[in-house]
């Protein structure tokens, strides 16, 4: 049993991509700590954020990775109907999701800190919209390109949804809280 | 020809069954199928779940929004010991740059552990997995060794990231981000190995895949325990 075979290096590669887009998403939150930490219950909010936004994602990834190798979804774009309930399906659940996490921030701020912020739960909302409608395109398209070019999906998704999913909700977050 | 075509329509006609089910665990009719007719049981699976006659959106929200229900609420449950020490772990900027990383890195070693144990166990059997078996240990030994050079290696550059943002450096601070960084992810990996090994020896003994299980089971592991020891490990070093 060798030590550093393909297992170790495949590990190793994907925690290096992990590394890259968590400490990227990690400056973000250090650069802007003013504009997102400083807001009550934001750190209640951001990692369950994170978490639900590689959850969806990844799991949208594998399904479709999985239909393209069984054959029922046309990685050339036809028969579109599985993909579009994936699709449905993944907003869905982002909407109920980031509400729930909102309400959450909410809840714990006022009673444990008596303060009432229920902007948060605007801001989870709004920000998981934004998210998604870069993230589950992005997921979509590169689950297809890494097919076509003759790659496993399975093996390169999950660390890349994760990354991206990182992020793509940090800078939504930002993005929804400089707006409102 | 004949018997080709009466295969086919044999074959048809069982999809066609299969699509019509409700779903139900381990419905018998995906492995009379799976035997009479040789297609694997992941195939068998998705005509089943999405077939012509299924919702789909219905299908993925249903088996979906458990488990996201309760990893929302528990990374939340994580993300409250962090809010009652706001202040101090605001002030210590590389933490916040290393919180994506270790919360990333820790969960994909839960989900990385899961997948291996599963797959030893099914090529193995039961009796073969414990503490002492040589894949487990190789697997563990991998993992740790990685996890010990990423988070070194993580440490050091949100330290120079977050001297570039003013936060002051010395060597002493330094040295706590890096053992902070370590201390989290070996405790980590180390309860995440133990929880693996009991909870997917007990349920594969009750007749259950472990794959099912143990992904959520650690990813929430990792996620509240990361955010629960790095606000015990922020208190106790700075």
């Amino acid at each position: 049993m060798k030590f550093f075979d393909e297992t170790f290096r495949e590990i190793f590669l994907s925690q290096i991509v992990l590394l890259i887009g968590g400490l990227i998403a990690g400056t973000i939150l250090a650069v802007y700590t003013d504009n997102l930490l400083l807001i009550p219950g934001m750190l209640v909010l951001i990692p369950g954020f994170l978490e639900m936004r590689g959850n969806i994602s990844g799991s949208l990834a594998a399904r479709i990775s999985s239909g393209i190798y069984l054959g029922f979804i046309n990685p050339y774009g036809k028969n579109k109907r599985v993909l579009r309930g994936n699709i449905a399906a993944s907003f869905f659940l982002v909407v109920f999701i980031s509400i729930l996490l909102g309400v959450l921030a909410y809840l714990f701020t006022l009673i444990v800190f008596k303060t009432p912020y229920p902007e948060i739960i605007l801001i989870s909302l709004l920000a998981a919209i934004l998210a998604n409608l870069i993230e589950i395109p992005l997921s979509i398209f590169f689950t297809f390109f890494l097919f076509r070019k003759g790659f496993d999906p399975d093996n390169i998704m999950g660390p890349f949804v994760t990354t991206t999913g990182d992020l793509t909700s940090i800078l939504s977050l930002l993005l929804v809280v400089a707006i409102l | 020809m004949r018997i080709k075509k009466h295969i086919l329509t044999d074959l048809r006609t069982s999809l066609r069954k299969l699509s019509l089910i409700k779903r139900r665990k381990h419905h018998p009719l995906i492995h009379k199928i799976h035997q009479k007719h040789n297609l694997s049981k992941k195939t068998l699976l998705y005509v089943k779940e999405y077939g012509p006659h299924s919702n789909i959106p219905k299908t993925i929200i249903k088996e979906s929004l458990r488990v996201l229900l309760l990893t929302s609420i528990v990374s939340s449950a994580g993300g409250f010991t962090l809010e009652s020490i706001k202040a101090l772990f605001l002030s210590i900027i590389p933490i916040v740059i290393l919180l994506p990383v270790l919360n990333g890195m820790v969960g994909s070693y839960g989900s990385i552990i899961s997948s291996h144990f599963s797959t030893i166990i099914y090529k193995q059997g039961l009796e073969k997995v414990s503490l002492k078996n040589k894949e487990l240990r190789n697997l563990f030994s991998k993992i740790l060794v990685i996890s010990i050079a990423i988070s070194i290696l993580a440490a050091l550059i949100a330290l120079v990231l977050s001297i570039s943002q003013g936060f002051e450096f010395s060597s002493a601070i330094a040295l706590k981000i890096i053992l902070i960084s370590l201390i989290n992810v070996i405790a980590l990996i180390t309860l995440l190995f133990f929880v693996v090994i009991f909870a997917g020896s007990y349920f594969y003994k009750k007749g259950e895949d472990p794959d099912n299980f143990l992904i959520p089971i650690t990813t929430s592991i990792a996620d509240f325990g990361n955010m629960i020891l790095l606000a015990i490990l922020v208190l106790i070093f700075f």
